[in-house]
Formats: structure tokens, sequence, C-alpha cells
């Protein structure tokens, strides 16, 4: 425990110092404020370029600002966390650092876990951030619209981010590259989308929790077809940080 | 005297390369070890594998009494180790990284804080206030070494402390691994046999996976060594009638020859001296020089490795 204690803080003044944490606010605050504002003004865009299409984006309404928020993070926020997370341990590998960290008496779970809840934190940070603006940002611009679960929405995105971060560790830990990572959360991922697909499975898999924000926001499904993905991606991520301390316990350093 | 580092049976290959093959060694508490051996002898995967760091493929190790377990950590608090390359966090200062050590290993803030005043001194890097990263290599050897006594360890392991170092940081860093004697045992690598000449009580020469020799160095020296009687004529021809007497001609089996110089070599010194002088009696033949040259380490480093 004092050993996590210790390496989190170190975690974090890390993130700070090599502006990884500096880089996640910026780019969720920007989403934050350009989704609302991309739903609204996108209508005078078209009809200042394309006038003949623009009649199919009258009336923006406040789902317009949702649905520009859940494609911005889903898809360019989750990769660019993504990226910038790769390297957490690969950078450790390659210089030695954590060495001398060990000999201290360091655990080798406590190093998997700080890493994981330094990455959790900043994302959960950032991420909340881009709602609470999204969120103020809609309700001005459409004073009086009222969506249902728009708080459980988010709540399953992030989520779902949560688990592609345990992905991203349990990929660290295997490969020492970076890049490898990125690729084992690929694969993962495209396993999720076939599950997915197949009739048996269809509404397990976490992927509801990146692509039916809307749907849920619109009415179009129930909270209810949330429960079953929701309790997935909890345990999974569960699965893969305790996979992750097994097999950095073997790995030679 | 009890053993505060005990390696039973050790083995360890990498691919089809027996590195450690069956290694047994101790290190007696007090003492200052040289752990010496060629490059690529397995000194560095030894050290590794006493710290948990590399798994063994057979064979234990007891640190202070506790076996030692790969991946485990617990050990560890009774070791300080200086790695052959250390690498810090580059963006840390260096009482911020000491700061980081201190707390990981539970040392209280204050006591950290003192302690890491201390060891900087000690090194050499009080006032240092630039990032790790700006570092030369002997000064991370440096800050390596203060963090490897933070936590005032009952066993320092050090994998050539001295190979970055100026000849100053050197003598200092030695005086400091003497002057800790009493408190620490130490354990160092190094290629630098002057270093362990000086300052070690025990040796042990790694060699094919094992230990050629060990021991304090004065058993070494007289079991081992062989000592040698040099002698220098005046002139070349003096040598030749030397070589050519009955008595000596069972000694030459070993010599060395250089212009007007002759070392005599075996196991026995004063039976050569004793032949020599008879010799010289007898022929009337007058050297200008006679010696006992002392046999070094580094005769003998030479004579187990090759
Ligand atoms: N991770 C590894 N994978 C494969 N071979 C290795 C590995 N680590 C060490 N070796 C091999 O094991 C042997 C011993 O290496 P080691 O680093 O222990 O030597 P050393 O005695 O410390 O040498 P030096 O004096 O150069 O520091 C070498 O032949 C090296 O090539
Ligand atoms: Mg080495």
């Amino acid at each position: 425990m004092r050993g996590f204690i210790a390496f989190s803080k170190k975690e974090i003044t890390e993130n700070i110092r090599n502006y990884r944490l500096l880089i996640m606010l910026a780019i969720f605050l920007i989403f934050g404020l350009m989704s609302p504002l991309l739903a609204k003004f996108t209508p005078q865009l078209m009809e200042a370029l394309m006038p003949n299409l623009a009649e199919a984006f009258e009336n923006p309404t406040a789902l317009d600002s949702w649905t520009q928020f859940y494609k911005n993070v889903s898809s360019l926020g989750l990769s660019l966390t993504i990226i910038l997370f790769s390297s957490c341990l690969s950078g450790e590998y390659a210089k030695g650092t954590l060495t001398i960290m060990l000999t201290k008496g360091l655990s080798r779970p406590a190093v998997v876990l700080s890493k994981f809840s330094a990455a959790a934190v900043i994302l959960t940070v950032s991420y909340w951030l881009a709602f609470g603006v999204t969120y103020g940002y809609t309700a001005y611009l459409w004073p009086g619209a009222s969506l249902p679960h728009v708080f459980l929405a988010a709540f399953a995105l992030w989520t779902a981010g949560l688990l592609y971060l345990s992905i991203l560790m349990l990929g660290c830990v295997l490969f020492r590259q970076a890049f490898t990572s990125i690729l084992f959360l690929l694969v993962v991922t495209v396993i999720m989308g076939l599950v997915e697909q197949i009739e048996q499975t269809a509404g397990y898999s976490p992927v509801i929790l990146v692509s039916k924000n809307i749907d849920l926001l619109s009415g179009t499904v129930t909270a209810s077809y949330f429960t079953i993905p929701f309790i997935v991606s909890i345990f999974t991520s569960a699965a893969l940080l305790i996979m992750s301390i097994v097999v950095f316990n073997k790995k030679q350093l | 005297m009890k053993d505060v580092l005990s390696i039973k049976g050790l083995s360890k290959s990498f691919g089809t390369q027996k590195v450690i093959d069956n290694l047994d060694l101790s290190v007696p508490e007090g003492t200052i070890f040289g752990f010496i051996g060629q490059n690529g002898a397995g000194k560095t995967t030894t050290m590794k594998m006493t710290l948990g760091l590399l798994e063994a493929d057979g064979g234990e190790i007891t640190v202070c009494g506790e076996a030692v377990r790969y991946g485990q950590t617990k050990n560890n608090h009774h070791i300080g180790y200086l790695p052959d390359v250390p690498e810090f966090y580059n963006y840390m200062k260096p009482l911020e990284y000491l700061a980081l050590c201190g707390e990981i290993a539970g040392l209280s803030k204050s006591n950290t804080k003192d302690r890491s005043d201390e060891l900087l001194s000690l090194v050499g890097l009080n006032g240092v206030k630039k990032r790790i990263g700006g570092f030369s290599r002997g000064m991370k050897q440096r800050l390596g070494i203060a963090q490897a006594l933070l936590s005032r360890p009952k066993l320092l392991i050090c994998d050539e402390p001295t190979s970055a170092l100026d000849p100053v940081g050197r003598k200092e860093i030695l005086d400091i691994l003497q002057k800790i004697k009493g408190t620490t045992t130490v354990i160092f690598s190094t290629h630098i046999l002057s270093d362990v000449e000086r300052i070690c009580d025990r040796v042990a020469v790694l060699h094919n996976g094992n230990i050629a020799i060990s021991g304090t160095l004065s058993e070494i020296k007289t079991m081992h060594g062989k000592e040698r009687l040099l002698l220098e004529f005046s002139q070349k021809s003096e040598v030749s009638q030397f070589k050519a007497c009955e008595k000596i001609k069972p000694l030459l089996s070993q010599t060395e020859e250089s212009g007007t110089e002759i070392i005599l070599q075996g196991k026995d010194i004063v039976h050569i001296q004793r032949v020599v002088i008879s010799v010289l009696a007898e022929t009337g033949l007058c050297p200008s020089k006679m010696e006992i040259m002392e046999s070094s380490l580094e005769n003998l480093f030479l004579e187990v490795v090759m």
C-alpha cells in the first residue's frame, strides 16, 4: 500500500512533467466546447457552403450536440488517450528505471496498479470536464430541452474508457513496445465488435457502451439494454487488471 | 561469523548458453567482498538473481537468512543495489528521487530528508539543483550510490561502482565503501584489480559459471600465487653463463627473459633462492639486482582466466 501510494504520486508527477495531463485536459476541453458549437452552427455553415444540402441540417437540437460529443469523444478522444498512455510502461522497460524502484521494495502489483490508477484518474478528470462543459453549453444553447438518461449515457462511455485502459494495461505488460500494445488493444476491440455481431452473444459486448449512447438519449433503447454490457465491462476490466498483475509478476525486466 | 549472503547450487542459462553453473558462494557479515571476472562472466547476472530481478534455473539464495524469490521484493529492504548502469527518472531532481526511494522503502519524511542531504554531500552532489536528465554518467553513478545507501542496508551490492568515475571520484567512492564497512557488508564487482587490493577483505573470481578461486586476499595469494625471483645482470653473456649451470637448469621451466633480466618462478621460492645464491657463489657471477616479486592479483586473475 505504501509503495502504491508513493509510486502513484510519482506517476502523477510524471504525467504533469511530460505534459500528458495538460494534453488530455486540453483535448477533452476542446471536445467539450466544440460539440455543442458544431451542432449549433453546422446549419449556418452548410448554408454558406452548400446551400442545396442545407435542408437536412435545419433546426439542430440538444440531441445533435450530444451526438457530436459522443462521436468526438468515443473516437478521437479515446484514441488519443490510448496513444498517450501506451508508452507508460515501455519507457520504463527501455531505460530500466524500474530496477532501482523494485530493489527499494516496491512490489510489482503496485507498479501495475499505480500506472492504471494514474491513467484512470486523468481520463476521469478530463472526461467529466468535457461532459460538464458540453452539458452546460447545451443547456445554454437549447434552454428547456430535456433528454432522458443524460448522465447514464455519459457513465456508460466512461466505463468503456476504463475498460480500454485496462486492455491497454495488459498490452503494455505483455509487450515491450508501445506500438504492440496498441495493436493488442485493436485486436481486442475487433473481437468485442465481433461478439456483438454473433447472434447468440448480441447485447452482451461492452461495445454497446460506446456505440449506443445516442440511442439511449433519443429513447431508441432503454436503460436496461445497458445493464449486461455494463456488468460485463466491469468484470472484464477487473479480470484484465488481475491478468496484468499476474503477467507482470513473472516478467523479466 | 554469520553469512549475510549465501548462494548454493545456483544455475542460470540464457537459451543454450549456460552462464552460471552450480555456483556456491557465501559472504560473511562485515566484509568487503570483491567479485571479479571477465566481461560476460556472469557477475551482473548473479547480482540480479540475488535481488530477485532475474529468475534462476536452480539453486538457493539466502539474504540475511531469508530465501530470495523471483519477482518478490520483500527481501530487498536488507539490500542496497547499485546497478551497472543506474537509470533514474530524468524529470526529477536528486532530492525528489531520494524522497521517492525513501517513501517506497518506508522511511519517515524527515529521516529521508536528513539522510538524503547527508548522502548527497557524501557523494559530492550537494547543491546540485538540476534535473537528473542533465547528469553526466559519473554523476548518475554517484546518485546511484546515494540511493543504494539511503535506508542503511545490511548488504550493499554494487555492480562496477567505479567504472564511470574519474580518479578522484574513484578514490572517494572506495573511501565511502571502506567507511561503511562497520555497519554494512559490501559486495562489489569490478575490473579494476587495484581497487580490490585496496579495500577488499575477500575476493572471488568467477570463471566459466563457477567460482574459480575465493578466500581472503592473503589466503589466495599464498595458496594460488607463484612467487617470482628477478635477477638482473650487467651483461647478456652473464645471463647465458648463469643459465648454463647444471643446478639452475631444473628451475628454468618457467622463466621469463628480457635483455639482461631473468625471472625465475616456482612454488617454493625459498628453495629457488638457496639454489641461486649457491650458484652465484660457485660461479662468481654477481647480479646487479636481485628481487622477490610479490604475486599480484592481476597475475592470479590472468592465470585463472587464460
Ligand atoms: N537478458 C539476457 N539475455 C541473453 N543473454 C544474456 C542476458 N543477460 C546476460 N546475458 C549473457 O550472460 C552472460 C553474462 O552476462 P553478465 O552481464 O552477467 O556479465 P558480467 O560478468 O556482468 O560482464 P561485465 O563485466 O561485462 O559487466 C553474457 O554472455 C551475456 O551475453
Ligand atoms: Mg556486468
